[in-house]
This record gives C-alpha cells, structure tokens and sequence, in this order.
C-alpha cells in the first residue's frame, strides 16, 4: 500500500513492530512528533508513554522501565540530548538496552530549532564521559527508519546498551510517499535472561565480549544495578583488575562485535575514481547526484552509511580501495569526514577525500556534489 | 526462586576492612547483605537509625520483600540501597525519583521506595521531587536531612539553615533553606511526615504508613551528621545533636507545614503533615 508518511510515523512503527513498550520524552522541537505518536500509541497496546518534567527526567524513567525488562525509547534533538548526556552513561555503565532518537537540528545550544543539520554526529560518539563505545543507526528514508528503528532496539537488547538512530529534522517532519508493503520486518531480539533457579550474579560475563544475563528489578533474583564502576555483583569497587575489567568488558562487548554492526549500501555499478560517502538526509541527495553524473557519463559510486557507530571501517576500506576521490558531503563541518581521512590514510594508494559542507540550515543539493564528481 | 536460602558470598571491599560479625539471630539480618557490613556511616550518623527504621516499617507492613525495589541517588543516604536484601539501583546523582518513576510505571506490582539524602534528592534532583509530587506519582520518598552533603565534604545544601557554616560557607550560610514538608506538600504529596532519628518508634510507624498509601508519600528524616554539620554548628557529637533534637522538638500532627521551618536554633516541627484521600497517578492512568 502506497501512504504519506513521516519519518517520526515511520520510526514509531518501527518500534511498536520491535516490542518498545515504554516511552518517556519531553518536547522538543523537531522531536517531538514521535513524542506525540509513542503517547497515543502505547497505551492501545498496553504500553506506557509519559511526557517528562525534562529530558533528564525523561531518559531516566525509561532507564528505570527498562531494568523490569520494558523495550524503551525516548526522542530528543540537539540541546535534550545534552541533558541526556549523564544518564547515556549511565545506560552505558549500567548495561541498560535503551534506544534514543536524536532528531538533529542546527546547533549549538538552542540554535535551530526548525533548521536542519547533522551537527551531532561526533556528539553522539562521545557525548558521555569516559570515551566508550556507542552503537548509532542512521537511516535515509522512511522505509529505513522503520527497519532501523527495529534494528535499533535488537541491539540495544543484545548488547544491553543505548543505541541511538540519528535522524534529522526533513527526515522527521517531511512526508514522504513510501510504499508500506515493502516495509522490512526483522525478527525481534530479546535480552538473554537468567534462569529462574540457580545463583543470579548481574555483572558476571564468562568472556569481557558478552552481554551478561538480565534478570528484571521485581523478578526471580535479588538485583542490583549502578550507576558505578563496580565489580560483577553490581557493588562499587575501586580494585584495579575488577576496574579494568568492567572498562574491558563494555568496550569489548561493543568491538569485539563490529562486523555485526556494518550496516551499509555500497552502489558501484563499475570500478569508479570517485566514491561518495554520505548518511541521513545527505545521503538522498548523494544519490541524486551520482544517478545524474551517470547520465552525463562519469563513472561514480556511492556509499551510504546506516550504521555511523562503530564506524564501518571494513565496508569502507573494500569501498574506497582503488579509489582516487572520496567526497563526503554532511551538514556539518566535516565530522564524519574525520573518520573517511582516518580509513583513506591506510589506503594504498591513498584517496583525496573532500568535503561538501553546509551549516546554513539548508540541505546539500545534488548539484553541489555532483560538481565535485570528475 | 526464595531469597531467604540464598547464600551471599563475601565479596571484595573496597575500604579493605574485615566483614563484620553479626549475630545470625539479628531481627534484620534477613533484610540486609550481611556481606556489605559493616557500614561506612560515621559513629553518630543517623542514616542507620533510619534504615533499622525503614526496615522495622517493611517486616511490620507484610509487604512482600521480592516485590520492594529501593533506588538511591549519590551521597551517604545511596549507599542505603547496597545494604539492604532487596532488588535496588544505585543511579546517578539526583535522579533516584525518574528511575523510581520508570520502574513503577513498567511493573506497577512493585514498592517502589526512593531512599536519599536532601542534597541528592533536593537540590540537583528538585525537579524530579516536586513533579512526581505533583502527579502524586506512586512512590515512597525518604529524604535523610542533615543539612549537609557528607560524602562529598560538608558542603552546603538547600536545607542548611542560614548563617549555618559549611565548607562552602565558611561565613556562614547567606541562602534561605527549604522547608522540605512544606515543599512537600504545596507539590502536591499525598503523605508528608516529618521525625528526627530521635523518634525511632514514631518514624518507624511514620514510614509504615507511607508505604501503605497509594501517591506520592514523603518521610523526612531529621539526621544528625557529627562530622560536618554538627562539628561546624556547635553540635560536636551525635549525641549533642540528639540532645539537641530532644529539647527542640515539638510534636505537632497536623500543624500547617508552612509554619514548620527549621532553624540554626529554634524548635523543630515534627509529626504528620499531610495525609490526604487523592487520585494517583496509576489510579488516574487506570481509568
């Protein structure tokens, strides 16, 4: 069936298909249509939604819903997920699967709010202290911010850990004509649990790269879970082996896993000189440019990255291998372009790699990356 | 799936003291981690005066123990939910009542008793007290008041009385405190009581009642802190400010909490404040 749809309607099918049963959020422009459709929703499902005193308080009510096993998401854009930075770690640090929508506008501060941009790309890296690793998706129309959204929560339930779907404000509030029977529907996942018999130990992995089993607040087993560096039974430790070991595991648990998170769609019709990396909104016009470079008769091919962290790096290394321009256009200064530089250095022979950049709060054109495709 | 069979190994501790050794016999042994004693409170701190009553209140309720989840904010009072045998979270600093709000939303089935001190739950954390207040959100709040921020080094609350010193008010305190039942209840709470660790009995049954009422019900505790506050204030021990609370405080149920301010000397106002028949937020939900 053919429908008009949003990228924030899109998003909130995808979750309700994914099992998310608990939505806590605070109004923000350009989030807070998912807001409004998650409080509408849930409750005809026998799910929660609830709008927060503030971001801070948002995110923690999910957190809280999601260690009695509630599947919880939350929406924000660029100044909520600030406020939400503490508690990331939290999500983090705790092992909580949670998944948090960021609807970028223009910053910094209030900024924007109705101006588009993917300034939080490097934000959503390393927005929380410490430098672990995070999990984000990054769709480039509604059919993918359905699909994504249930990868999202797949993830955030078997890596017991927030994953954030970085989307912008066109790809939220602008309709879209989407043929809905084509929607991809992925087999849900669900956090490991613990049995019900025997000793339950809510930290305890047998190698630093597993999840460890859940047992809900309320349920079977005493449980106790924290904000703090703690050893396996969830109690503070400052002992430097059990330290490193916490650190270890919730870097491991993500990298040691990478492959499983390369999410991407490489278009390479034929060994091309220029290849063009893009994401989220960018992406569409990324791909305009090169249907319309084609046609003119240069050979060009695209990469579009859906999974923006951990970065792809094997995807792109077998994209950009042999070639001699990478152009990497995004609403920013160049951040994920950072990343591209860091994948061409290693390359033999190594790549030019330019930016196309906007931070007017207008989107790039496909003109605009097409003029840097030789 | 019994608690009661399970056995807790000792685990590493962090300051490197010897477990304690506590009689197998202890009417509370079965609600605490045996393991995690003792405990780092100062001598003279009121914080296990007021779990001893807390846990009183939870053997006298009949309330199912697997069904109570304790979550804690940062500070001496947080350290409460690791010592207690019942499911808990220990969150990040000033956050206890949105989590507490979450897990009760997602399993209404559960007990939901936010147990933290006036720094964490007031200061950083204020907005998340007078909001679920306002929802008369199903929780149990219990706020230790020393008038002080103990783990972190004496520093100014928004309960510390004026000219009061604090290591961050080494003039004395220039800020006007908070009056938390008065907070409390002009928030909206369904329950506000108000005891010092002197009222053991009292306080017991104080908290014994707000785990029974449906909404938002608040326990402040009055607290001594020796170390910081009292050792800065005039009241170098815990037992001066026993003394202290015993020859100041004046019993008053039902007394308008507007009135009940606490000052650097004067009386303190303790009793029932608030005990009110009121929607809550899962009532409201349900229909």
């Amino acid at each position: 069936m053919r429908e008009f749809m949003d990228g924030a309607e899109a998003i909130t099918r995808g979750a309700l298909a994914a099992g998310c049963n608990f939505f806590a959020g605070y109004p923000i422009t350009p989030a807070t249509p998912i807001l409004l459709r998650m409080l509408r929703e849930l409750p005809k499902i026998g799910g929660v939604g609830i709008q927060g005193e503030d971001e801070i308080a948002s995110i923690g009510m999910c957190i809280g819903a999601a260690m009695t096993g509630a599947k919880a998401m939350t929406a924000t854009s660029g100044p909520g997920l600030s406020l939400y930075s503490e508690n990331i770690g939290l999500g983090i640090m705790g092992e909580v699967p949670l998944v948090i929508v960021d609807v970028m506008r223009l910053g910094p501060a209030t900024g924007g709010a109705t101006t588009v941009a993917q300034g939080d790309v490097q934000f959503l890296r390393w927005g929380t202290s410490g430098g672990f690793p995070v999990i984000a998706l990054c769709p480039t129309n509604a059919a993918e911010c359905y699909a994504l959204t249930q990868r999202a929560f797949n993830f955030a339930e078997r890596f017991r850990t927030p994953v954030f779907i970085a989307t912008d404000k066109e790809m939220i509030s602008a309709q879209q004509s989407v043929e809905t029977s084509t929607f991809e529907n992925i087999p849900i996942a669900d956090r490991a649990r613990a049995p019900a018999e025997g000793e339950f130990v809510p930290y305890r992995v047998k190698r630093l790269a597993d999840t460890p089993l859940f047992s809900p607040i309320g349920g079977a087993h005493l449980v106790r879970f924290t904000t703090s560096m703690h050893g396996e039974r969830g109690i503070l430790t400052k002992k430097p082996s059990n330290v490193n070991k916490t650190s270890r595991h919730l870097y491991e648990k993500i990298e040691a896993h990478r492959a499983e998170f390369e999410l991407v769609a490489f278009d390479a019709p034929e060994r091309a000189p220029t290849v063009v990396v893009s994401y989220g909104i960018t992406a569409r016009s990324m791909i305009e440019a090169a249907r319309d470079a084609r046609a003119a008769g240069k050979k060009v091919s695209t990469l579009t990255v859906h999974s923006l962290w951990p970065v792809p790096a094997r995807a792109l290394r077998d994209a950009l291998r042999g070639a001699t321009r990478v152009v990497v256009p995004e609403l920013n200064f160049g951040q994920y372009r950072l990343e591209i530089e860091r994948i061409a250095l290693a390359l033999d022979p190594r790549p030019q790699v330019i930016g196309v950049n906007r931070v007017d709060g207008e989107l790039i054109t496909p003109g605009e990356i097409e003029e840097q495709i030789l | 799936m019994g608690r009661q069979g399970e056995t807790i190994e000792p685990v590493e501790r962090m300051d490197g003291h010897e477990l304690a050794e506590t009689s197998p016999h202890h009417p509370m042994d079965r609600l605490l981690r045996r393991d995690r004693l003792p405990h780092i409170w100062c001598p003279g701190c009121g914080l296990g005066t007021a779990l001893n009553c807390f846990l009183g209140a939870v053997i006298q309720s009949k309330l199912d123990v697997d069904q109570i989840a304790i979550v804690s904010g940062i500070g001496c009072s947080g350290r409460v939910a690791g010592y207690v045998a019942m499911d808990s979270f220990h969150t990040t600093h000033g956050r206890a009542i949105p989590f507490a709000t979450g897990l009760k939303l997602a399993n209404p089935k559960l007990k939901v008793v936010v147990f933290s001190g006036d720094g964490d739950l007031i200061a950083i954390g204020g907005n998340h007290f007078i909001h679920a207040a306002r929802r008369n959100m199903d929780l149990t709040v219990i706020c230790v008041n020393n008038f002080i921020y103990g783990m972190t080094g004496g520093q100014l609350a928004p309960t510390t009385p004026t000219e009061a010193r604090t290591s961050t008010s080494p003039y004395g305190n220039r800020d006007h405190p908070f009056n938390l039942a008065y907070l409390a209840a002009a928030s909206g709470a369904a329950y506000v009581a108000r005891w010092t660790t002197l009222h053991v009995r009292r306080l017991q049954r104080a908290i014994g009642e707000a785990l029974q009422k449906p909404g938002f019900s608040f326990v402040e505790v009055i607290s001594p802190c020796p170390t910081l506050y009292g050792r800065w204030n005039k009241q170098k021990t815990g037992l001066e400010q026993m003394a202290f609370y015993k020859e100041h405080s004046v019993i008053q149920h039902g007394a308008d909490p507007r009135q009940a301010d606490i000052g650097l000397t004067g009386q303190i106002v303790v009793g029932k404040f608030v005990d009110v028949e009121k929607p809550s937020y899962l009532e409201l939900q349900r229909r």
